[in-house]
């Protein structure tokens, strides 16, 4: 036992004076820390420019302008309608209508909520209710922002409306340069065209947006024209059905829900590949150097080649749980400093992996799938005389490792719990990444005892094959050895 | 009792037989050569003592009992390929190889920088394998053969690759260790250090014995060649296979070379001439070397191959 111990110790001090392990311990929890800042960075929270040029002498630019005013109050209700439902923080005012989320919001509602005071007041009443660690309501960015329309532009005669919408296109100046300009001609609504100036196509909810406003002042015109009372007209557009939403509280739609739930085990299984795929080839490398190096049979004068195998994986084993254990302190440590939201997240995720018999399953498969694929890693390395040698052997091992968990992962994530993820979950060197991505969309008692077991019995198998393999390989000499070769190493007891 | 003892050992690999019903024994404080040549079994049978591998047939005794981790810790072994780990200190790899054999880690420091000190390696204790040069990397790896003050030194073409300084160092080494009381088993292609070292040797061809025994046993196993200046007279002495005429010199006197026949030694040659009046001017024997008995046991193919 000393002997292994030994080997297991040397061979964790070795990896981990490595600089490309320390480089991809801390890659992981830095790419996942810079994802979001990034993201922050690159993401396009800054509302449209928007001039509306309305030589019409009405009042287009005013409704249109309104009708966005509106679409931005509508998102601000819908958020804070799906804010208040996540944190249950409908004691705040359950007559509000940002306690009622079984509705799309229409203009009446957005109407209301503004009388009752809009935002502030609805903040106000929240914040009388809330708990100190609950998040604060993350307000949306308004869409779009309208601007005056710079005098150069507003006092251009019609044959130069064009060049000067295009100037103020191009023109950096925050002040005076827009994303889009909408013209009302002067003909409007005798000649019902709109033009706009735009240097992208612009988002079609703007399009649909404009295209309503316009259709129904168009609407209401010929309606009075037809001998229509103006008010009568207005009530005719603005006659909409209650449309009722019913969905699930954040976090809790069945798709949404499993997805929530398979989160942390589908990290474990891809946790499990990664720390393997990069312990396994250190070990590798280890192994191949003490060949190469002719290290090998003085260590066999101390040790048997098994005590050698065992120190080897268990060396790996510890890299690989040490990596573990310094990426779910940094996810603690996220958690712990993100408090809210993320909190919030991980408490439903969490869930489906905090019973004592889903933790010793996780424990247990991780394990043995750590086990099981670096016993191959290991048998790479006894029968290569170089990393080039070593690695013809080791691409079509990697090739069927991972392309099936790559399907197998997305397949959890798609809701699939079809033929795939069933044959994965029963062929051995597949089981411990399909149990530990399955345990959140639910696995049956059978099929975790079951595949636990065959995994167990593949294991034994590995080390009585693999072993003799890695014991008749170790002083081989000669050319890269044969298929042949291999199996009848196998074979050999001696 | 003998520290190791060999009897009718057989290793087969497949269809390849590679040592053929070996038997030998060495007892503690010996120097035991182990000669042959490439392909002869020599390093099999060091792998089979040191239970790397299992012999097909035949019994292995150490100290008394079969190989086992235990009486391998009382083994020190230097293989014929050398390597370390590049990335450990002197120190650290002569005491991870002490702990491996059992060794505390304080008894493995404090012999380990003694045989450093030794070695002359003091200063470069704590530097890198890989930043060493070849002839220093030797020198630790024989340090990790002796951590253990073994009781059975096994050194596998221990002079291979190594400069004349480092040779004289590895022969005090081996006379030590045998001074101490350790059994020393070497295999070798080099005969002036099986001639200068060995108690006993052992002459292996294609895994099988063809000769145990001393150094003195060894040569006696061919003819002394004798040269003689006398007459022609002395072709009649009888016990004389052959005389060979090799150069004439003046008045009647030649150079000859003598063959003797089976069972007849220089002394009664020499004792005949004198008694009865054979005219002789210079009567030399010159007794075959380690290398002659080599070359006639194991054969010239043997050494090429």
């Amino acid at each position: 036992m000393n002997g292994i111990l030994l080997v297991a110790r040397r061979e964790f001090r070795q990896i981990v004076a490595m600089k490309s392990f320390w480089l991809t311990l801390l890659l992981l929890p830095v790419a996942f820390a810079l994802g979001p800042l990034l993201a922050t960075q690159f993401e396009d929270d800054e509302a449209t420019r928007v001039i509306i040029l309305d030589r019409s002498q009405g009042d287009t630019a005013q409704a249109v302008r309104a009708r966005f005013e509106l679409e931005d109050d509508r998102a601000v209700l819908a958020d804070l309608s799906r804010h208040v439902r996540r944190y249950s923080l409908e004691a705040a005012d359950p007559s509000a209508l940002w306690a009622q989320h079984d509705r799309w919001y229409g203009e009446e509602d957005v109407a209301a909520f503004r009388r009752a005071g809009g935002l502030p007041a609805a903040l106000a009443a929240i914040e009388r209710e809330q708990l100190p660690d609950t998040p604060k309501f993350d307000l949306p960015t308004p869409s779009y922002a309208f601007i005056d329309a710079p005098s150069p532009l507003d006092g251009a005669p019609d044959s130069e409306i064009d060049e000067q919408a295009q100037a103020v296109l191009g023109s950096e100046d925050e002040e005076s340069g827009a994303d889009l300009v909408v013209l009302v001609g002067s003909a409007y609504p005798q000649q019902p065209v709109v033009r706009v100036f735009a240097n992208d196509q612009p988002r079609p909810s703007f399009l649909t947006n404009l295209q309503d406003v316009l259709t129904r002042d168009l609407r209401a015109q010929i309606m009075v024209s037809e001998g229509l009372a103006p008010q009568t007209a207005e009530a005719v557009q603005t006659i909409v059905p209650a449309i009722a939403v019913i969905t699930p509280p954040p976090g809790g739609g069945a798709r949404e829900a499993v997805l929530v739930r398979s989160i942390v085990p589908l990290a474990l299984s891809y946790i499990l590949m990664m720390a393997l795929l990069l312990s396994g080839s250190w070990m590798l490398q280890s192994s191949v150097e003490e060949r190469s190096n002719k290290l090998l049979e003085s260590l066999l004068a101390c040790i048997r080649p098994e005590e050698l195998m065992y120190g080897k994986l268990i060396g790996t084993l510890a890299v690989g749980l040490s990596m573990l254990l310094v990426w779910l302190l940094c996810a603690a440590a996220a958690i712990f400093w993100t408090q809210g939201e993320v909190e919030q997240f991980i408490r439903p995720a969490l869930a489906p992996v905090s019973s004592p018999g889903i933790v010793l399953a996780i424990v247990y498969f991780f394990l043995a799938g750590y086990v099981s694929v670096s016993i191959i890693f290991l048998a790479i390395g006894a029968i290569s005389k170089s990393m080039s040698e070593a690695q013809g052997f080791l691409m079509p091992v990697l090739l069927a490792i991972l392309l099936p968990i790559t399907i197998l992962l997305q397949a959890i994530i798609a809701g699939n719990d079809g033929i795939i993820v069933q044959v994965l979950t029963w062929v051995p060197l597949w089981t411990p990444f399909a149990v530990l991505a399955r345990l959140g969309s639910g696995i049956a008692t059978w099929e975790l005892v079951g595949a636990g077991t065959l995994l167990a019995a593949f294991i034994v198998a590995q080390f009585v094959l693999l072993g003799r393999l890695f014991r008749a390989s170790l002083l081989a000499q000669g050319q890269k050895p044969s298929l042949r070769v291999l199996y009848e190493r196998m074979r050999s007891s001696n | 009792m003998a520290i190791l003892a060999i009897e009718d050992l057989t290793k087969r690999f497949g269809d390849v037989l590679a040592v053929d019903g070996l038997s030998f024994k060495v007892a503690p404080g010996e120097i035991f050569g182990f000669l042959g040549g490439n392909g002869a079994g020599k390093t099999t049978t060091l792998r089979m003592v040191l239970d790397i591998i299992r012999p097909t047939s035949g019994r292995l005794e150490i100290a008394g009992s079969t190989p086992n981790r235990r009486n391998a810790q009382a083994i020190g072994f230097l293989p014929e390929e050398r390597g370390l780990y590049g990335n450990m200190s002197a120190i650290d790899t002569i005491i991870y190889f002490g702990r491996l054999k059992g060794l505390e880690p304080a008894a493995a420091r404090a012999y380990g920088l003694e045989l450093l000190e030794r070695f002359g390696l003091a200063d470069r204790a704590k530097a890198k394998i890989g930043e060493m040069s070849k002839g220093m990397a030797q020198k630790v790896q024989l340090a990790t053969a002796l951590v253990n003050r073994p009781h059975l030194l096994l050194l596998d073409e221990p002079f291979s690759g190594l400069d004349p300084v480092n040779q004289g160092l590895l022969e005090e080494e081996i006379l030590r260790a045998s001074r101490e009381g350790a059994a020393v088993v070497f295999s070798t292609h080099v005969m002036q250090h099986a001639e200068r070292l060995c108690d006993r040797l052992l002459l292996l061809r294609r895994g099988k014995k063809r000769f145990e025994g001393t150094l003195d046993e060894a040569r006696a196993l061919l003819p002394s060649r004798i040269q003689a200046v006398a007459k022609e007279s002395i072709a009649g002495v009888p016990g004389i296979s052959r005389a060979t005429r090799c150069e004439p010199l003046a008045e009647g006197w030649s150079l000859y070379q003598l063959q003797l026949e089976a069972g007849r030694s220089s002394a009664q040659l020499l004792e005949h001439c004198t008694t009865h009046g054979v005219p002789l001017r210079r009567f030399e024997e010159s007794r075959a070397s380690l290398h002659d008995v080599f070359v006639r046991l194991v054969g010239d193919e043997e050494i090429e191959r």
